[in-house]
This record gives C-alpha cells, sequence and structure tokens, in this order.
C-alpha cells in the first residue's frame, strides 16, 4: 500500500544556516507519529515546512490525498499553505479571536453551501462535545474547550494530514493524559494521519503509534516506540528518552566479546549492541555504556567505589544518584541511577558492580 | 529615586510659580487687533520719547470676550481695531470709558469720534474696486459689481470679513435690505471663484487672469507696490474710487479706545494723545499706506497720486447698526458657500 | 492596594484633578443654556445646514483618506520585504511632526490657481485663462480632507503597524491551512483583529480634523467651526457658540462610544508578538507600485513641506530674527514643558488611581479627564476666560477685603491659563499612553510587594513606575509636540508681550509672510520629530 505521506531528502536553510538535512520520513493513512528532540533541533521547522510557512532547499514532499490523486511538493512545485490540504493544530491554538465558535469552525469551509456548513458544523461540535458553545467567543471557554475548537476547526476541511504542535503543552498535567487518549481515539476513529511534535517523550508514548528522534536537524531513529526504546540507535536517541545512565569505559580489544572496563569494575561475557565501535582505530577513549539501574548491585566484597550524591524516593524505593569516588580520571561519572530498598543518606561510600548479559555501548558524540 | 522625584517635583513647582507674574503697572497695557508690525515702530518711538514702556497682547478675534471677562481688574489700558464695528461692539458692551484732552479734541475731526469721546478714528481707509488694466478704465459704483457683464469675473475675500461686512452694512443704509440681498445674490453669482484669501490675493488673481475685478483696502495698493514680489500684481490693475459720481465711496476706520478701567488712566492718555500727533500720523501714512484723520498731515505721496477722491459721508455708527443685519443677508445669500 | 491616609488623600486629589479638568466643559455646556433660538433658526434656515454637510463631508473624507494613506502603509512596512522598509518604517512618521495650519498654509499657496505650479503649467503650455485647462481645485473640502489626511495618517500608521505587528503569526498560519491565500488571510484574519487599532486612530483623526479652526479656514471651507466663529465674533452670541461646541463634542464623543461599543463583545488580545513572520516577497511590479505609495506619503506629508520651508528660510533668514526666534522658542519650550509634565503627572496619578483603588467609580476620573480633546482649541480659551475671570475676581475682591495690594489676574491673564488650556485638551493622550503602559505590568505585580509589607507608594516607586519610565517618556514628549504645534489657545490666552512660535508664526501667515517665519516653522518641525526618533530608537531596541 501507498503510504499517505512520504517525504524524501528533504532539507532546510534559513539564511544560509541548515536548520534540517536528509530527513527521510513516511507515514500509512491512519499513524500517528510522535516527533521529538532537544529543543531546536528542527521538529517544528519540520512542521513549518510541511504546512508551507517555510520554504525547503532540497527534498520532496508526497501526499497521497486519495488512491488516485497525488500531492508533489519539490523545489520546482511549490505549493502555497492553502493548496496541500493540511491542518494544524497550533501550542496557542491560534483560534481567532474575533470569531465565534461556530465561525471559527466554519473558517476553512469557505467552498460548501451556507447549510452543508452548518451541517459540518453541528457534527464536529457534537463530536467534541462543544454544542452549547456555538455562539460563544474563544476568551469566554476554558483551555481545554479552546482546543476542542482548535481540534474541529482544523478538522472541518477533512485534512488529508493533521499536524499538531506541542498540543498539549497548555494543559493542565492532570488533565492531559485523560486529553491525550481521548484525542487519539478520535483521530484513530476518523482514520487521520497525524505528525505531532512534542518535547516530553512521556506523551509520545501515550499518544504516538511510531517514534522518531530528531537531533540537530536530522531524524536519528523512527520506529515503534517499544523498539526504539530496546534498541536505540545512537547515543543522542538513548540519551534524549533518558533510557539509563551513562558510564564511561575503555575497551580492552576490539572483539566481539571484548571485555570492557570502568570505574565500578570489568565485564568480560556480555553482548554488546549498537557498537559504531571503531575497529581500525587504536584509540580507547571515549566510549560509553548504556547502564539502567537494575544493570548495577551491590557487592559488599568489593572496595567502596561510589558516594551517594542524591536521594529520591519512588514507589520502587529509594532513586539514589551516585558518582564515582574517583573524580580525576577520564573514566569519572555522576548521577549513575540506582534503586534500592534500603536507606542510605548523603556521602555514604557504596561498592557496585555491573551485572547483566546484554548492554548497549556507544561512541560519544556529547554535543556541547 | 524617592527623593529625588519628590525634589524634582518641588523645583519644578517652584519654577511655574515664579514664572506666573501679572504686567506691572507704570506701563501702558495694549490689546491689538492690529498686527503688532504695524504699531510696534510707533510704540517704539512712544517708549523713546516718555519713556513709557508698551505692553501688547495682539489677536485677530476674542478681544472684548477677554476684556468682557476680565471685567474690573482687567489690565488693558488701550484697544486697538482695524474698524469700526469692533469699537462699538466694545461700547456696547460698555467696556470703553470716555478720553477727553485737548490734543484729541484738535486732532480728530468730529466724524472720526464717538459723541462721547469713547473712541476715535486713527486712520481711515477705503473700500476699493480693483480693475484689470486689460479693462481699460471705467467709473465703478459698488452697485455695478451686479451687473451680469462681469459673471465669472469678480474675485472677493470672505464676505464675513469685518471689511466686506461693513461695506455690506453701508449698502444696507443706502439702498435697504431686500436690494441689499439681491445685489448680494448677483455679486455672488458673478464670483470667479468662492471667496477665499486676502485682499492682495485677489489683486493676484486678476494678475494671473483668473478674474477681472476685486474689492480690496486701499493700503493694500502702496504696500504690493511697495513689495518686490507683490508689485508686478499691483501692476496689473487701476485702483478705482467707486460712486464718485454719487454718494461716496465706501470709507472704514482703524480706531483706539481707553479701557473702562483702564489702570494705568494718565499713561493710556499720553499714547492716545500721541498716537493722534502729527509725526504718528505721518508714520501711520508712510508705513501702512493709510490715509491719517488728522487735518494738515498729507497722505504718502504714492497714496496722494491716486487723486483726491469723495468719501460717502454716511455715519460710522449708522454703519455699525446694520452690522447685524449685514451678516444675516450674508448668511442668507449663502455669500461664502 | 490602597490603603488608610494615603487611600483617602489619593483618592480625593485624583476627583479633584479629575473634576478641575473637566470644569471647561461644564463651563461650555452651561454657558450654551441660555441660547436665543431666534439666532438659530436664522441659522439653520440658511447656512447651517450646508455648514453640517460640509462639517460631516470633511470628516468622512478626512478618515476614509486617513485609511487609506495609513493601513496600507502599515501592511506593507510590517507585512512585505518592500525596498528600505527599515527607512521607511520611521519615515512615515514624520508627517505627525508638521503642524496642519502651516501645511494647509503651504499647499493651496502651492496649488492655487495664482501658485507657483499652475503658473509654471501656464508657463509652459502657454495657457491664457482657467478655461484653458482642467485643474484640481484646492480650496475645496476635497482639497481640505486629503491635505489634513497627509498629516494626520500617521496616527492610523502607527497604531495600525503596531496592530500588525503584534499579531500572533499563528492566527494568520491558521488562516493559511484553512485555505485562505495571502491576500485572503490578510482580509479575513489580519485587517479584522487590527480593528480596534484602526478604530481609535481613526477617532483621534476625526477629532483632530472636527476640532480645527485655522485649517480649514485657508481652504474656504465652511464648518460647524465657522459657524461657531460666525454666532461670536460675527452675532456676539457667546451661548450660540457654546451650544455649537456643544454639540460637536457630544457628536465627537458619540463616534467615539460607538466605537467601542461595537466591539465591546470581543476581545484582542495576542500572547505571542509576531516577532520574526514570513514577510510576503513583492513581485519587481508589485516592488514599484509600493514604494511609490508609501514615498509619495512621505514626500508629500513632510519632504515637500519642509523643502519648501528650508528655501523660504534660505532665503530671508538673517541673524535678528534668529535672536527674535530665541526668544519665541524659549516661550514655547516653557509652557510646552510645563503642560507636559503636569499632564503626565496628572495621566500616572489618575491611571494608578484606577489600577490599584478599589473604590467602584475609579475608572471615572480617568476617562473624564480626557474629554478635553474635544473641543476647539478657541472655544476652549474661551471656556478658560469664562472659568478662570470669575475665581480671579474672587481673590481680588478678597485680597481688597483684606487691605492687600490686588494681585491683578493670576489665573486667566498669566501663562497659567495657558498651561491649563493645555493639560486640559492635551490630557487624553497623556492618559492614554500611561494608561496602555500600566495594561502591560502583570496585575500580579501589583500584590507581591504588598504582600512583602512594602508601603504602597513606595511599591509604585519601586516597581511600577521604572516599568512605566518609557511610557512616561512617551506620553511626556507626545504632549510636549501637540503644545508645541497649538496656536488657538495660545493666541487668545497669552498675557502681555508673549510670543510663541506657533503665534508667530499663525501672524506671519495671516499676513502672507510666512517666509520670515519659516526658520521658526523649522524648528518646530524639528521639536515635533523628537519623540518620533525616541519612539523609533525604543522600538528597534525591543
Amino acid at each position: 500500500m501507498k503510504p499517505l505521506i512520504n517525504i524524501e531528502n528533504l532539507a532546510v536553510e534559513l539564511q544560509s544556516k541548515v536548520i534540517l538535512s536528509q530527513v527521510d520520513l513516511s507515514l500509512q493513512k491512519g499513524e500517528i507519529i510522535g516527533l521529538v528532540g532537544p529543543s531546536g533541533c528542527g521538529k517544528t521547522t519540520l512542521l513549518n515546512t510541511l504546512a508551507g510557512f517555510i520554504a525547503q532547499s532540497a527534498g520532496t514532499i508526497e501526499i497521497n490525498t486519495s488512491e488516485n490523486q497525488q500531492i508533489k511538493i519539490s523545489i520546482a512545485n511549490m505549493l502555497p499553505a492553502e493548496e496541500r490540504n493540511i491542518g494544524m493544530i497550533f501550542q496557542d491554538y491560534a483560534l481567532f479571536p474575533h470569531l465565534s465558535v461556530n465561525e471559527n469552525i466554519c473558517f476553512g469551509l469557505k467552498k460548501l453551501t451556507k447549510a452543508e456548513q452548518g451541517k459540518r458544523c453541528e457534527e464536529l461540535l457534537a463530536l467534541l462535545e462543544l454544542a452549547e458553545f456555538g455562539q460563544r467567543y474563544p476568551h469566554q471557554l476554558s483551555g481545554g474547550q479552546q482546543q476542542r475548537v482548535a481540534i474541529a476547526r482544523a478538522l472541518a476541511p477533512q485534512p488529508s494530514l493533521l499536524l499538531l504542535d506541542e498540543p498539549f503543552s497548555n494543559i493542565d498535567a492532570r488533565l492531559r493524559n485523560e486529553l491525550m487518549i481521548e484525542i487519539r481515539q478520535l483521530l484513530k476513529r476518523l482514520g487521520m494521519t497525524a505528525i505531532f511534535v512534542t518535547h516530553n517523550k512521556d506523551e509520545v508514548f501515550t499518544f504516538a503509534d511510531k517514534i522518531a528522534v530528531m537531533h540537530q536537524g536530522k531524524v536519528l531513529q523512527i520506529g515503534a516506540p517499544a523498539q526504539v526504546c530496546q534498541h536505540p540507535n545512537s547515543w543522542q536517541v538513548a540519551d534524549f528518552l533518558q533510557l539509563g545512565s551513562w558510564l564511561p569505559v575503555v575497551l580492552k580489544a576490539y572483539k566481539n566479546d571484548l571485555p570492557i572496563s570502568s570505574l565500578i569494575g570489568q565485564l568480560a561475557n556480555c553482548a554488546l549492541v549498537n557498537t559504531l565501535v571503531d575497529k581500525s582505530s587504536n584509540t580507547t577513549l571515549n566510549y560509553q555504556l548504556l547502564v539502567k539501574p537494575n544493570d548495577i548491585e551491590l557487592c559488599q566484597q568489593q572496595p567502596d567505589n561510589v558516594i551517594v550524591e542524591h536521594i529520591g524516593v519512588t514507589e520502587q524505593g529509594y532513586h539514589y544518584l551516585l558518582s564515582s569516588i574517583e573524580q580525576h580520571t577520564a573514566l569519572a561519572f555522576s548521577h549513575l541511577s540506582f534503586y534500592s530498598q534500603e536507606l542510605y543518606v548523603l556521602g555514604d561510600k557504596l561498592a557496585i558492580r555491573l551485572k547483566g548479559e546484554r548492554f548497549n555501548l556507544y561512541a560519544v558524540h556529547k554535543h556541547h | 529615586m524617592l527623593h529625588k522625584i519628590w525634589f524634582s517635583s518641588f523645583v519644578f513647582v517652584a519654577l511655574l510659580g515664579a514664572s506666573i507674574h501679572v504686567a506691572a503697572n507704570d506701563d501702558v497695557n495694549v490689546y491689538s487687533y492690529r498686527q503688532p508690525f504695524l504699531v510696534e515702530p510707533l510704540f517704539n518711538e512712544f517708549t523713546k520719547e516718555t519713556g513709557i514702556k508698551v505692553n501688547v497682547v495682539f489677536a485677530k478675534q476674542g478681544m472684548a470676550e477677554r476684556l468682557a471677562r476680565e471685567g474690573e481688574y482687567s489690565p488693558a489700558d488701550i484697544l486697538l481695531t482695524t474698524d469700526i464695528s469692533r469699537l462699538i461692539e466694545l461700547k456696547e458692551k460698555d467696556l470703553l470709558q470716555a478720553a477727553e484732552s485737548t490734543e484729541l479734541t484738535e486732532a480728530i475731526p468730529a466724524q472720526y469720534k464717538a459723541l462721547d469721546n469713547t473712541w476715535y478714528a486713527l486712520t481711515t481707509r477705503v473700500r476699493n474696486i480693483y480693475s484689470a488694466k486689460r479693462l481699460g478704465e471705467i467709473d465703478f459704483n459698488y452697485e455695478d459689481l451686479a451687473d451680469e457683464k462681469y459673471q465669472g469675473k469678480i474675485c472677493t475675500r470672505s464676505g464675513k470679513h469685518p471689511y466686506n461686512v461693513a461695506l455690506v452694512a453701508s449698502m444696507i443704509a443706502e439702498h435697504g435690505e431686500a436690494y441689499t440681498l439681491t445685489w448680494l445674490q448677483k455679486v455672488k453669482a458673478n464670483l470667479a471663484r468662492k471667496p477665499q484669501g486676502s485682499d492682495r490675493a485677489q489683486v493676484q488673481a486678476i494678475h494671473q487672469n483668473l478674474c477681472d475685478i476685486s474689492l480690496g483696502n486701499s493700503y493694500y495698493f502702496g504696500n504690493m507696490l511697495k513689495d518686490e514680489k507683490q508689485k508686478v500684481w499691483a501692476d496689473a490693475v487701476y485702483i478705482n474710487f467707486p460712486n464718485q459720481s454719487n454718494r461716496g465711496a465706501h470709507v472704514n476706520i482703524s480706531g483706539m479706545a481707553m479701557a473702562k478701567y483702564a489702570p494705568n488712566k494718565a499713561n493710556a492718555l499720553a499714547l492716545m494723545n500721541f498716537l493722534v500727533s502729527a509725526p504718528a500720523q505721518k508714520m501711520y501714512a508712510e508705513t501702512n499706506m493709510e490715509y491719517p484723520v488728522r487735518p494738515g498731515v498729507e497722505p504718502s505721496k504714492l497714496v496722494a497720486s491716486w487723486g483726491q477722491f469723495k468719501a460717502d459721508n454716511l455715519s460710522l455708527e449708522t454703519i455699525a447698526k446694520q452690522r447685524k443685519t449685514a451678516l444675516i443677508l450674508l448668511d442668507k445669500a449663502q455669500f461664502d458657500l | 492596594m490602597l490603603t488608610g491616609n494615603k487611600n483617602t488623600s489619593w483618592k480625593f486629589f485624583s476627583w479633584f484633578f479629575a473634576l478641575a479638568l473637566m470644569s471647561p466643559i461644564v463651563v461650555m455646556l452651561w454657558g450654551s443654556i441660555n441660547t436665543s433660538s431666534d439666532l438659530f433658526t436664522h441659522l439653520w434656515a440658511t447656512v447651517l445646514p450646508e455648514y453640517i454637510r460640509n462639517t460631516l463631508v470633511l470628516g468622512v473624507l478626512v478618515a476614509l483618506l486617513s485609511f487609506c494613506f495609513g493601513v496600507p502603509a502599515a501592511a506593507l512596512i510590517s507585512q512585505t520585504n518592500i525596498v528600505m522598509g527599515k527607512q521607511l518604517r520611521w519615515l512615515l512618521m514624520l508627517p505627525l511632526a508638521m503642524p496642519a495650519y502651516l501645511v494647509a498654509y503651504l499647499y493651496t499657496d502651492l496649488f492655487d490657481y495664482a501658485g507657483p505650479v499652475q503658473r509654471l503649467l501656464r508657463a509652459w503650455f502657454d495657457w491664457q485663462s482657467p478655461n484653458d485647462y482642467y485643474f484640481f481645485d484646492i480650496r475645496t473640502i476635497g482639497g481640505a480632507a486629503v491635505v489634513i489626511a497627509l498629516v494626520l495618517f500617521p496616527y492610523v500608521y502607527m497604531l495600525t503597524r503596531t496592530a500588525f505587528e503584534q499579531q500572533d503569526r499563528n492566527l494568520l498560519r491558521a488562516s493559511r491551512l484553512l485555505g485562505c491565500t495571502e491576500r485572503q488571510s490578510f482580509y479575513q484574519v489580519a485587517l479584522p483583529l487590527a480593528r480596534p487599532a484602526i478604530a481609535v486612530s481613526l477617532a483621534l483623526v476625526t477629532m483632530e480634523t472636527l476640532a480645527d479652526f485655522a485649517t480649514v479656514q485657508y481652504f474656504a471651507v465652511n464648518t460647524l467651526t465657522t459657524a461657531i466663529y460666525d454666532t461670536w465674533l460675527g452675532y456676539s452670541d457667546f451661548a450660540a457658540a457654546n451650544a455649537i461646541a456643544s454639540v460637536l463634542m457630544l457628536f465627537i464623543l458619540f463616534i467615539v462610544v460607538a466605537e467601542q461599543r461595537a466591539r465591546a463583545g470581543q476581545r484582542h488580545q495576542s500572547s505571542r508578538p509576531n516577532t520574526e513572520h514570513e514577510r510576503k516577497q513583492l513581485s519587481f511590479a508589485q516592488q514599484i507600485i509600493a514604494s511609490i505609495f508609501c514615498w509619495f506619503l512621505v514626500f508629500s506629508g513632510f519632504l515637500l513641506p519642509v523643502i519648501l520651508l528650508l528655501a523660504m528660510a534660505v532665503d530671508y533668514a538673517d541673524y535678528n530674527q534668529l535672536v527674535a526666534l530665541i526668544a519665541t522658542g524659549k516661550n514655547s519650550i516653557k509652557i510646552a514643558t510645563y503642560s507636559a509634565t503636569i499632564a503626565t503627572l496628572i495621566a500616572l496619578m489618575l491611571a494608578l488611581f484606577q489600577r490599584l483603588h478599589q473604590s467602584r467609580a475609579r475608572m471615572i476620573p480617568l476617562q473624564i479627564s480626557g474629554f478635553g480633546y474635544a473641543i476647539p482649541g478657541t472655544v476652549l480659551a474661551m471656556a478658560m476666560l469664562a472659568t478662570f475671570g470669575p475665581l480671579d475676581h474672587a481673590i481680588n475682591d478678597v485680597a481688597k477685603a483684606f487691605d492687600f495690594k490686588a494681585p491683578g489676574l493670576i489665573l486667566s491673564g498669566t501663562i497659567f491659563a495657558i498651561v491649563f488650556a493645555f493639560v486640559v485638551r492635551f490630557s487624553a493622550i497623556a492618559n492614554g499612553t500611561i494608561n496602555a503602559g500600566i495594561g502591560q505590568i502583570p496585575k500580579s505585580l501589583d500584590l507581591a510587594p504588598g504582600s512583602l509589607g512594602v508601603k504602597t507608594l513606595s511599591t509604585i516607586f519601586r516597581v511600577h513606575l521604572p516599568l512605566l519610565k518609557s511610557s512616561i517618556l512617551v506620553a511626556w514628549l507626545l504632549v510636549f509636540v501637540e503644545a508645541m504645534k497649538e496656536l488657538p489657545a495660545v493666541l487668545l490666552l497669552r498675557p502681555f508681550n508673549f510670543e510663541t512660535l506657533s503665534t508667530q508664526i499663525y501672524q506671519l501667515i495671516s499676513d502672507e509672510r510666512l517666509e520670515q517665519g519659516a526658520l521658526g516653522a523649522i524648528l518646530i518641525v524639528l521639536f515635533g520629530l523628537l519623540p518620533i526618533i525616541f519612539l523609533n530608537r525604543q522600538k528597534d531596541s525591543k
């Protein structure tokens, strides 16, 4: 089956600064994808480029609006925003303050007759439980109601693709989860394809079918959330998704079962995944191991190697952040996560070691 | 910050207080409808002779109202006006007092002052008809302006200007209301353009072929001839003294009066005496090309060269009395619209 | 919140100043009660309908033209990549520095039949009389409207441009995605959103137009203001003049209130100003048309009059004139400084009272103190004499009763009356600017320091005043410039031997000798540039 939207090699330059490069992305009809990444990674620029607010400098965007109709946007054929058949929900909703709720919803329905407009508007008001608010002005509504109006307005012209720019960031944290589920169900019911931007990875896990992690203008990894979490393909992806703590290590030899050593001991017989290890090089520096809390255990036999620098309370017991006692080597670390039912106090010294069999090892490209 | 603000506010109020001061009492204070550049040379001369300082406020409008509001505490001693109506208005509002001296009595002929000596004329000016030289020499009557043959040929300033109002008032005194209204309507129909600008601007329009005939005071002709730029305008026209074969040309005056509550009466009288003295009258004649009222003082050579003329001997009070009626007729004829 | 002793004295002074500023209006309305019906019947039967028609036509035309000049200019500068946009941005504000009566004089002189333009045309084409060719008549309502609009449109331009620039760009984007082209988005979203700014500025422009005596006179256009003159100076009927002026004022207030009512239901507030929005790229032809349009406005509203003045100044300026100019300039600056300072202080006091006080009627002082803007300067001057005349009499009578020397007319006969008149007339400007500034301060700041136990007054000095610094300065400068330009009130109220730049220019104009006042006129224009330069610098640093 043809994808609904297919983005190939998309690039954007603004004032001769590269904002996006080599972006490839494709979505099937009805899929919801969440774009995440640190601020400045280009995710909002990508949305604006798709919407037609920013001109691409290379690449193509294809949208299959129906079985035999296709929109193809390239440098040679820059379609203006109003001809792309795309809907968008803005962070602050961007409701027209001078128009009532009804008028806002009908704004994109100019081509329909008045009667058709009225019918469509009523349907959407009913669908979004806004029936009694049609005559009101946006400032007379609550934040959640405003968002519903924004959704109704975006859906009214029946776009083939819906873009959502941080749609939940203005919603009270307690209502947020409930609302996300509600809206996800609505989109699924309508079979709407959607691209959704957020800086909050938890929103993606609740709202999206797929996740795309962006960094410095590139899409690093796309996939189902579970798969990406299990197999982050780069240090940045793992770091952004906060999948564990980072432990600096030294490789002893370049074999598959190669032994590694760190300030909390050595590992010999473990599987290392994702090792983008440059095997030709003899440099032994700048590798980090992704360590999940249950990869660590206490080990009384050893001399103490870490010190408690922070204590938090969670449902899984006490959460400690540990740093190495020795701080003046290249292997020194801090903020290593560790859970325990035991209570320690700040400054306590402990002995820990690594356990487990599978680890992700990365060459480090720490951004500054 | 707080102290700084209090301090500067205090200084500010103190400064404002210090800059409010009331006119001094040993001078003579003049409210003038006449332009400062016309009267200032005279005042300077007066100060030089007597050592009395002259303070002036000039305004084209509203002086009578201001004087009335100020009442008995008004600092004004002398009022100078540019036409008879203002003087009568001031008198009717009881804002004037009689001023008497032998100099005044000797200098001003009876027809140029109030019976009760509340006002005196200083100069006279004729309401002339200017005509393009291309028309040839014509003997005009004011009545002729209504003649159909001048359709689209006449220019004038606003009918509501005091000079024109006084002319209309004299027409009413001569011919009655009904005739004057018809006359006004016909003159309006003859206008080349809506009434606008000053008397000089009408002569300029004649020079530019926009029209052939205009109304204007006599002294403007002299002043234009003296002005480098405006001489060409004046050269394009004849100055005509109307109605020479019947009642004579309409004459208006500029005048002076003493305020009812003048605080510096002696100084005021000294200034009045000075303004009617032969040297001052000569200055009027020379600087602004007006006709001095004092017998024996000749008009300037230029003005004299326009020849003798017959003036309408209608009394000034009569003209002033018809002023309101004149305004009503001007409204009725929609002269300015 | 205000508490205790400060509370009552603040309240007292707020009401005191507001009522003092209201008093000339009350006096004017009171003075109109004894109107004789005879004169009205006569006027109504003859000229009044025509005057009213002219007034309405002039008001509507000026508003319409200011809209046609100001709104497209604002749109071009804020939304497109017009060539030299950065320069045009502030150049388009410059006409504000020109006094309307001055431009009116220069233009009627320039385009008159006998003026240089038509003379030149006649010389070129060898035309002899007006029947040989067509040339528009500048001394018509249309001519007056164009010239007045050329000087006043910057109000519309400034406020509308700011409105456009502060619009949330996402609103425009949303409308694009809902199927509107750039042009449709502008008409359906940007323009309606700018409506309050446009309406407020048009109301300002209309007020200025209707209250203007001197300017329309040069155009030989008879309006209601002519009727006020006629009744007062011609028929000596002060009551009728007051009545007509009252009608004019009520008419203006009606416009203002009607506009406010019309948009009562809507609220326009932008949460995210449109800082680096995408500008429309103009095609070559569009660039040319847009540039011609903007430069035409700058040229005819500012450059041409200034060039004419400069040419005159170069021809006629001499040393003596300069010396005289310094004295009159000092007077102008003196009264303008007093007026600006007092108006700003009162505006601060009233606006803070409205914001911080808890009494139910706290809005009233601020509102009523601004009414004076709708009164023509001459009528205001008369009302001033009617207000302070009796007060002066009372003071002198009391002084006499206690055997002191009578102090004279210390209120109505000194610059106090002029400054007071200016404060009454221009309070609306200071109030508007400062109130807008206060509106930008978050309400939470009113409470926060209070909860820290700091006294209210020092809260105001430490929190509000520093935050209002630029609003205060803008208000001060705007009033200062208006006061430098104002004419009729000074003309009638000034004490002996007191000339200002504007009265001097007016006298020279009325004797058709502006050449000799050109330097002074240029000085007024230069002072008028100050707030524009300041406003511009402030916007840029933001």
